[in-house]
């Protein structure tokens, strides 16, 4: 296991060396490398295709890579399943909505906290005392950390595939957000969204990453430049799998190789505003 | 809280109040009406015969129970449930019949009751054993290796093996006398059914606690998006497994209720059929919903024993009626299916929910 080789590793939260995911003859990744320093929102960008979501669902566990180490706080987590990983503090949104449709919201965002619940068959079925207790608690959790911070108090109760498109991708963010992760990868949180529903969940970024109580670091897979240049620390990006540079947002915007894969000659990224 | 009878003055100040069952006088009053009736009600005053129908109404909802929570709340579809209520029964006989239990246990007749509790874990186990495939397969597919248990569980061990114990032939019997509970023994219709009752009731109770805590959740996570659910930190084979165990557990105790209530005990009273009959239940009941549970099994009883008294009467201009009795049955089984997911695909279920709800804002029509 490679424990901080150099003073400055400790801050590390995410390591990525030399990742490999090939998909039959595919390479979706073609030896990638990431740092994601503690703290930081660490944006990846690239066009369709590039490897961006494969690049979640390695670090997440969905996709297992052919070759190359992935390092959470200096612990290689390779073979740990996406269940594990997640009680190691990685928690997600997904590009493509998957709440669980039959539920409420509430009980999507109580399934967040699965990890951190212990009632079993036993104490569940009998309910009154251990599990009660602990229901109450995760109710109070949920309504004072999640719902006030997401602003989604009258929907508590609705059934989620009722809900407009903005709604559930707030929603999904609460109930990543109630596994109380440590490092948060967001796959498109701002795709569909209107104007209004795209500021709002940039604040929610930023104060979910900046305030005191979270501080969670984030990996934000995004197309919109204009947010993305604005609200990261760094910035990968990535082209067929592989990694063009990784950089601040004021290098990526100025290196010719990616504005030639990618951005573009003209002042695209100021903003689809 | 209390004293409030429409749900639009309830205010809750606590969380606790706000996740209460049963949250207004109207709903209360209600609930213990319906506890009364079920408890004092039926026993008391209908005939034997109903009471009859009421205790296979309770057996085919307790079956019912361990298909809704695999299916209607897990997503594991499964035809082959009648096997673990086979051993539940088989499991429960055996041990009343032929366990050396220590005199005191016998005097007391706790025999009967330890057994249930026996049958229901070992049947827990049975089914999480058939239910290892669901690891790896869904769907469709999971169909056919629920049906292996039913196939490899009843046609093969128990008829094969399991009912020649004892040099009896294909039975067991079961003579009125053999059942116990407690100072009581269990020998009328009446007794079946308190039996049955209560039973029932906490079934119920434990599954309805079950869904609104942690291990119900999973399961319903796990129905409605797999991927989901893991990334969220749910080990989607532990609680497809534990789901395999609570479905065979309930199974398990329905099976073993049912030896009070039949003088012989074969393998012919879990045909696979029976597992149909049980999804059919759920389907016309509501898939996802404890109570259409119930409503799915009174309407599939009840209406067959109406049918039953239809036909009794035809049968004098057209004899062959009665004979062809057991067709006619499977036939409004088939059709009563199609028709509800042709007309009311959510089931007995989601039409009580849509009453409720016109009478939840009457007079107002929003």
């Amino acid at each position: 296991m490679a424990q901080a080789k150099e003073s400055g590793e400790d801050d590390i939260i995410l390591k990525l060396e030399n990742v490999h995911m090939y998909f039959g003859r595919v390479a979706a990744l073609a030896g990638v490398d990431l740092e994601v320093k503690k703290g930081e929102i660490h944006s990846i960008i690239g066009p369709n295709g590039a490897g961006k979501t494969v690049m979640m669902n390695c670090i997440n566990g969905l996709y297992k890579p052919q070759r190359g180490s992935i390092y959470y706080k200096g612990r290689q987590i390779n073979d740990l399943k996406p269940h594990q990983r997640a009680k190691l503090g990685i928690s997600r949104t997904f590009q493509k909505i998957e709440l669980f449709g039959g539920m409420t919201v509430l009980d999507n965002i109580r399934l967040g906290r699965h990890i951190h619940l212990k009632t079993g068959i036993l104490s569940g079925s009998i309910y009154v005392g251990k599990t009660k207790k602990e229901e109450l608690k995760t109710r109070k959790f949920i309504e004072e950390e999640i719902i006030d911070l997401l602003e989604i108090e009258s929907i508590r109760d609705k059934t989620v595939h009722m809900l407009p498109y903005g709604l559930q991708k707030r929603v999904e963010l609460g109930r990543a957000l109630a596994l109380n992760p440590e490092l948060l990868l967001l796959d498109e949180p701002l795709a569909g969204l209107n104007l209004e529903e795209v500021e709002d969940m940039a604040r929610f970024i930023l104060d979910i990453n900046e305030e005191e109580r979270w501080k969670v670091t984030c990996i934000l897979v995004e197309h919109d430049m204009g947010v993305v240049m604005d609200i990261s620390n760094r910035v990968l990006v990535l082209n067929f799998g592989n990694k063009i540079m990784d950089g601040t947002p004021e290098e990526v915007q100025h290196n010719p190789d990616v504005i030639k894969a990618y951005l573009g000659e003209e002042d695209l990224y100021a903003t689809r505003r | 809280m209390s004293g409030v009878w429409l749900p639009c003055g309830d205010y809750h100040q606590t969380y606790s109040e706000d996740q209460g069952w049963w949250q207004t006088t109207f709903i209360k009053t209600k609930m213990i009406l319906l506890l009364a009736i079920m408890f004092l009600g039926i026993p008391l005053l209908a005939p034997e015969y109903w009471v009859g129908v009421a205790n296979m109404v309770g057996y085919t909802a307790m079956g019912a129970l361990g298909v809704q929570l695999l299916i209607g709340y897990t997503g594991l579809i499964t035809l082959g449930h009648a096997a673990f209520i086979a051993v539940g029964a088989y499991t429960s006989t055996l041990l009343v019949l032929r366990f050396p239990w220590p005199e005191f246990i016998v005097h007391w007749g706790l025999s009967y009751p330890i057994s249930i509790i026996v049958a229901g874990i070992f049947a827990g186990f049975w089914s999480v054993l058939f239910g290892l495939p669901s690891a790896k397969v869904k769907g469709f597919y999971l169909i056919l290796t629920t049906m292996a248990a039913q196939f490899i569980t009843v046609d093969f061990i128990l008829t094969q093996y399991v009912s020649r114990i004892g040099g009896r032939g294909q039975a067991f019997s079961l003579p009125p006398g053999t059942i116990h509970v407690g100072p009581w023994v269990i020998d009328s219709d009446r007794k079946i059914y308190y039996v049955m009752a209560v039973l029932l009731t906490l079934m119920v109770i434990v599954m309805a606690n079950l869904l609104r805590s942690k291990p119900g959740r999973a399961w319903v996570a796990i129905r409605d998006n797999d991927i989901a659910a893991e990334a969220l930190g749910i080990n989607i084979v532990w609680y497809k497994l534990l789901a395999f165990f609570v479905a065979g557990f309930f199974g398990g105790l329905a099976g073993a209720f049912w030896i009070s209530n039949t003088a012989a005990l074969s393998p012919e009273h879990f045909p696979w059929f029976w597992s149909l009959w049980l999804v059919g239940v759920i389907l016309i009941g509501g898939v996802g919903s404890i109570h259409g549970t119930i409503f799915g099994s009174l309407f599939m009883v009840v209406v067959m024993e109406l049918l039953q008294w239809a036909v009794i009467p035809l049968s004098e201009y057209y004899p062959k009626l009665l004979i062809d009795f057991a067709y006619i049955k499977d036939s409004a089984f088939g059709l009563a299916i199609c028709a509800f997911l042709i007309y009311e695909p959510n089931g007995l279920a989601y039409r009580w929910w849509q009453v409720k709800n016109y009478f939840n804002l009457w007079p107002f029509s929003y």
